[in-house]
Formats: C-alpha cells, sequence, structure tokens
C-alpha cells in the first residue's frame, strides 16, 4: 500500500515531463518546426561534447541551491518566493568583499566570502520571515518584493559605486572555486551543492529537529498544542532557506560569473520553487529535477542557433512540467480519485496474498 | 528644489499617479472578485503578461488598440481557465499553482512574441490609445486635466469601483458570490452553486487581469518585451491586502502605490545623475512599507485559499 502510493507519487514527475515534452513538440510543429530535429540539438548541446556536459553542471549549480532553498522553508509551511533575491543579496555580500582591496586572498577569502554571502542571504530571508510572525503578513508578497529590491540594489552597486570600466559590471572576484577538470568550467560548486542537499536530506528525515520543522509544515495547530515553538521554527526555516540560496549567490559569483552584471541570477528563484515543488520537497528529488532543467536550459541555447526556435519553447516545457505535476498530484489526492487508488492498491494486495 | 515645487511639476504627478495606478486597481480588483469567492490566484502576473502580449499583437495587426484591449482581456480569461480547472475541480493548491501560471503565461507570450516577430527583431510598435478628454468637465482648471483627461480605460477602471462596491454589499448576486468564499457548504444547501460561482470568479478575475496587462501595451507604452509587467501583479495583490478586501480601500491602496510609481519615474527625469536604480525601488519599498505598518492580520474571506469538494461532507 505504502509502496504503491509511493510508485504514483514517483510517477507523477515522470509523467508530466514527457506530456510537457510532447506538448512542446506540438508547439514546434505549430510554428513549422521539426521536433524531432529541434530535441537532437536539444541533447546534442547537453550532452554533445566534455564540455557541454560540464556546462550542464555549471547550470545546474545555482538550481540546486534555489530549490533545495525552497523546499526547507515549504517544508515548514512557509513559501519562499525570494531565493532570486536572497541569491542576489548573498553574491552583493560576496562581491563587496572579493572585488574590493582588502588583506585576503586564495582560500581564506572565498572562505570568508561564501560565509558572508550565506549571512546576507539569510538576513535577507529574515525579512519576510519576522514580518510574517510578527505582523501576520503574506511572506510570499513580503519576498517577492523584496526580489525586486535586491535585484536594483544589485544594479546600483555595479553600475555606480563597484562599477569598473565602462560597462556596467563589477570588477572580477579576486579569488575563484577551483574547476572539476581541464576544459569545462564545472566547479567545485557542484559538490558543495550536491553535499548540501544530502544533508539537508538527513536533518529533516532522520533528525528530532527536523521531524518539528515538518510537523510545522503538515499541522500547524497540532504542532503547537505538541508544545512546538512554531513561529520560532518557522522564522527558522525563512532564515536557513535564505542561507541556502545566499550560498548559491556567492558560489555562483566565484564559480562561474565571476562578477556581478546585468541579468545575474535571473530567474533562479522561481525556477527553484518550480523544481522542488516537482521533486515534491525531497532535496535528492531536487539534485536530478534541478539537472534536468539544467540540460534543458543549455540545450535550449544549441536549440535556437541550429534550428532557429526561440529558447522560450523551453521556458515553456519547464513551466508545463510544473503545470502538470501539480494538477497530477491534486488529482491523486481527490477524494475520488483516493477511493479508486485505495480500492486498486487493496485488490493487488489481496491478489498477492 | 524649485523645479519640485510648481503647479506644473504637481499637475504632471498627479496625472501620471492615475495613469500608474489604473493597471494596479483593475488587477487588485481582478483579484478582489477572485478572493472574495473563497480563491486566491497568485498568477496575476502571468495573465497580465499574457493579456499584454495578446493586446499588443491585436492592436499591431488590427491598428486598432481597443480590439487590443479586449483581445487582452480574452488571452487573461483563456490562461486564468487553467487555474480554475486545477484548482476548482481537482482541489489543486491556489498558490502553488498561482506561481505555475506566472511561469507558464510569460514563456508562452514571449514564445509567441518570438514565433511572430522572429528571434532577432527590433522592438515593433502599436498604435496606442488616445485620451479621451471628457467636455466641459475637463476644462476645470488644474483638476480637469488630472482627472477627466485620459483613455477610456482609466474612467472604465475607476467606475468599477463603485460598481463593485454595489454588487458586493447591496445586490444578492453579490451576497451570494460572497457566500462561496466565507462558508461554501452553507452557500451550497441553499441552493447556490459553488463550482459555478468560482468559475465565474475565474471568470471575472482573467478578464480584469488581462486588460490590466494589455493596458501596459495599448495605453501606457506601445511596445511589447518580455518582464513588461515587472511585478505589478504582486503589487496588486498587496494592494487587496493592504485595501482589506474592500472595493474603496483597494482603491485608496491602488492610488497610493500609483503613486510611488509615478513620483519615482518624475525624479528619475529631474535627477538624471542619480543611478535610476535607487529611485526604482521606491514602489516595492513602499508597497512593503505601507503593509509592514497598515498591513491587517486576517480579514480576508474565511475560505479563501481552501480547496472544495462537493463529496466531502
Amino acid at each position: 500500500m505504502n509502496f504503491k502510493n509511493n510508485l504514483i507519487k514517483a510517477l507523477i514527475p515522470i509523467i508530466s515531463i514527457l506530456l510537457a515534452l510532447l506538448t512542446g513538440a506540438l508547439l514546434i510543429t505549430i510554428i513549422g518546426g521539426n521536433p524531432v530535429e529541434a530535441y537532437e540539438y536539444l541533447l546534442r548541446g547537453a550532452f554533445g561534447s566534455k564540455n557541454n556536459i560540464g556546462e550542464t553542471f555549471v547550470k545546474a549549480t545555482p538550481l540546486i541551491f534555489t530549490s533545495l532553498a525552497a523546499a526547507f522553508a515549504y517544508k515548514c509551511g512557509v513559501f519562499n518566493l525570494g531565493g532570486q533575491g536572497q541569491f542576489v543579496m548573498g553574491a552583493v555580500a560576496s562581491a563587496l568583499i572579493a572585488t574590493t582591496n582588502n588583506s585576503l586572498e586564495g582560500l581564506p577569502l572565498i572562505i570568508v566570502s561564501l560565509t558572508a554571502g550565506t549571512i546576507a542571504g539569510g538576513l535577507w530571508g529574515m525579512i519576510p520571515g519576522i514580518l510574517k510572525i510578527t505582523r501576520g503578513l503574506n511572506e510570499l508578497i513580503v519576498s517577492i518584493m523584496l526580489n525586486y529590491v535586491a535585484i536594483l540594489f544589485m544594479g546600483y552597486l555595479y553600475t555606480a559605486p563597484l562599477r569598473n570600466g565602462s560597462v556596467p559590471q563589477t570588477a572580477a572576484v579576486r579569488a575563484n572555486l577551483s574547476r572539476l577538470m581541464d576544459g569545462p568550467r564545472t566547479h567545485t560548486g557542484i559538490i558543495i551543492a550536491v553535499v548540501l542537499a544530502f544533508g539537508i536530506h538527513y536533518f529533516m528525515f532522520h533528525t528530532a529537529a527536523g521531524f518539528k520543522l515538518r510537523a510545522v509544515g503538515m499541522n500547524q495547530i497540532a504542532s503547537f498544542y505538541n508544545g512546538f515553538p512554531v513561529k520560532r521554527l518557522m522564522l527558522i526555516s525563512f532564515i536557513v532557506s535564505g542561507a541556502i540560496a545566499g550560498l548559491g549567490g556567492s558560489i555562483e559569483l566565484h564559480g562561474t560569473q565571476n562578477r556581478l552584471m546585468s541579468g545575474f541570477g535571473d530567474g533562479y528563484g522561481f525556477d527553484g520553487v518550480a523544481i522542488a515543488l516537482i521533486a515534491q520537497l525531497n532535496p535528492i528529488g531536487s539534485l536530478i529535477v534541478a539537472y534536468l532543467f539544467a540540460v534543458l536550459r543549455t540545450g535550449a541555447t544549441t536549440m535556437q542557433v541550429g534550428t532557429g526556435l526561440p529558447t522560450a519553447v523551453i521556458d515553456i516545457i519547464q513551466a508545463l512540467i510544473i503545470v502538470f505535476a501539480v494538477a497530477g498530484s491534486a488529482l491523486t489526492n481527490m477524494p475520488k480519485i483516493k477511493q479508486v487508488i485505495l480500492k486498486f492498491s487493496l485488490a493487488s494486495k489481496k491478489e498477492e496474498d | 528644489m524649485e523645479n519640485i515645487m510648481n503647479l506644473p511639476f504637481l499637475q504632471e504627478l498627479l496625472l501620471s499617479t492615475m495613469r500608474m495606478a489604473t493597471p494596479l486597481l483593475i488587477v487588485a480588483l481582478a483579484e478582489l472578485y477572485s478572493e472574495k469567492a473563497g480563491l486566491v490566484n497568485i498568477g496575476l502576473d502571468g495573465m497580465m503578461a499574457f493579456g499584454a502580449l495578446v493586446g499588443f499583437l491585436t492592436s499591431y495587426i488590427t491598428g486598432n488598440p481597443y480590439l487590443g484591449i479586449l483581445a487582452g482581456g480574452l488571452g487573461g480569461i483563456m490562461v486564468n481557465m487553467i487555474y480554475a480547472v486545477a484548482t476548482i475541480q481537482l482541489g489543486a493548491q491556489q498558490i502553488v499553482f498561482g506561481m505555475a501560471i506566472n511561469l507558464f503565461a510569460p514563456a508562452l507570450a514571449s514564445f509567441i512574441y518570438k514565433a511572430y516577430f522572429g528571434i532577432s527583431s527590433t522592438l515593433a510598435q502599436a498604435t496606442l490609445m488616445e485620451p479621451m478628454a471628457i467636455p466641459l468637465l475637463s476644462e476645470i482648471p488644474f483638476i480637469g486635466k488630472i482627472l477627466f483627461h485620459h483613455t477610456i480605460i482609466v474612467y472604465i477602471a475607476y467606475l468599477l469601483v463603485p460598481i463593485s462596491y454595489i454588487f458586493f454589499e447591496k445586490t444578492k448576486a453579490g451576497l451570494n458570490f460572497k457566500a462561496v468564499g466565507e462558508f461554501p457548504k452553507a452557500a451550497e444547501s441553499l441552493g447556490i452553486n459553488v463550482y459555478r460561482q468560482k468559475y465565474l470568479a475565474c471568470i471575472i478575475c482573467g478578464l480584469l487581469a488581462g486588460i490590466g496587462g494589455a493596458y501596459l501595451t495599448t495605453a501606457y507604452v506601445s511596445t511589447y518585451s518580455d518582464g513588461i509587467v515587472s511585478g505589478r501583479g504582486f503589487i496588486a495583490l498587496s494592494a487587496v491586502v493592504f485595501g482589506r478586501w474592500m472595493p474603496t480601500g483597494v482603491l485608496f491602496a491602488a492610488l497610493l502605490f500609483g503613486f510611488a510609481d509615478s513620483i519615482q519615474l518624475r525624479l528619475q527625469i529631474i535627477n538624471p545623475e542619480t543611478p535610476y536604480q535607487l529611485l526604482a525601488m521606491i514602489p516595492y519599498l513602499s508597497t512593503l512599507f505601507a503593509l509592514a505598518f497598515f498591513g491587517i492580520k486576517k480579514s480576508g474571506p474565511k475560505a479563501n485559499g481552501q480547496p472544495y469538494f462537493k463529496e466531502e461532507r
């Protein structure tokens, strides 16, 4: 019974992905393209060479962080849509340390810079958390408003005080995360991301604190009467969520982009939420889905160059995965359908007996 | 300082406040209708983006921005029907699904734009709506221009406020509508078709949100670009909370946020040497401060955000 339920749960994202790819193919056909050729370019772009395979990991890294951030908050029942703002603020804090003159260099610089980014992201995530528990404000609206503030603040920094040269961007960071291999840009950030995902998984499902957090997410009232500090747990989860995103921003700065400029971190926040939801808030699932999104992202550019189809097709496919996945899990949770599933699994159990 | 404190500047500022508040007002009213029937819809940004694209394309092809507005509204309804089926029929989580709409609709809009104009096209220009001055009233010195020299959408938006007030407070249909958002089971037992009311709410919400988006490309700027909505849907969402779920409150909130938007634009013009990003933060920050100081806990419809299943009694 439990196994059957889990099977259905795991099937939803897979079916959603297939349906989304199918709908994408339909759209490509409608505007006169060849879907087989398009998907071939897509795969070639993601896996065609050592460089492309590496680039896919580079793209996956920030998405893993923002999706872990989204999942962490949502597991505790708070909705953090501010992933992009926290990601950006993490990078901003790092840029302030790593592109300006100070005595730090090399590994110590990176350690200090990543720590600063983590703290900055955590502080930025703390704002919606505090406003929620003290003023009862909708964390969703607050965190989104803070996204815009963070992006504009970053824009202000690279056009005025931290500007370097004629183009509006900062100087390059003075230390980079080391590359994993010759050629592709894949850096140690991906290792940090994977370790973090397993760490969060362990914390969520194998520690008492993680249990309390999940309990608040499942039933606030019951948790409250059990004596759990509901408000404090919510605030903590918001701070940790922001810190994860902030660390992601720092790593993106030190590993991939090297400087702040227009478009830094664009769309990673919402993509992160989508990935977390498709992965049903499972941190290990986040790794897989983030990788899939990175495959689509890296392949999209090759597809656009090769076939002339706009990369927006891929955006639609990504969005459709989440549309189908959410609708799909709602469908299996409907009272009527639930009964059918229950009957089905009971019947198959009898057969097994 | 003297170029701030003079009458023409003040007139321009208030005129542009009316103009900037219009899309916020229409879209906030869209959300109000949705939430009064118990459906929290955070997909406003997405519906607006799609409305903006459909409105722009229609006005570009036909040369008629009024058709553009209409088509934008229909586009908004189309997008919101996906939300309607998922949340009403399947009981999907409203916030999560609204989020999905926010990813899906702008991507679709961007795709259609690029499929039509090609990937690397220069910005296409469409005809903008002309303001319609109201005879006599628009000739009142100073306030005449501020209040009565606008495009027709602006007048419609402001007229929707008293209409919505009368609908919700003074008509039986409005009371039935609200009952669905407050206590759907009781509403059902009184013979109100809960599902139908919710679908109606989604149609109104999609229509208004689409029109609000189309306003941006048919009456405000003459081009479409990705990201044109830039969070206005979320500001409208805050206007509903800030306006405490009342049409008059929503009007006040929209005017306030519209004022913040227009003052930052004016300041950008008179202070070209200040980095524009600092000024562009004003609308978002003022929304945050307004909510933090005057936002109110739980005064929305009681069954807001909860799925409703007929079978579960």
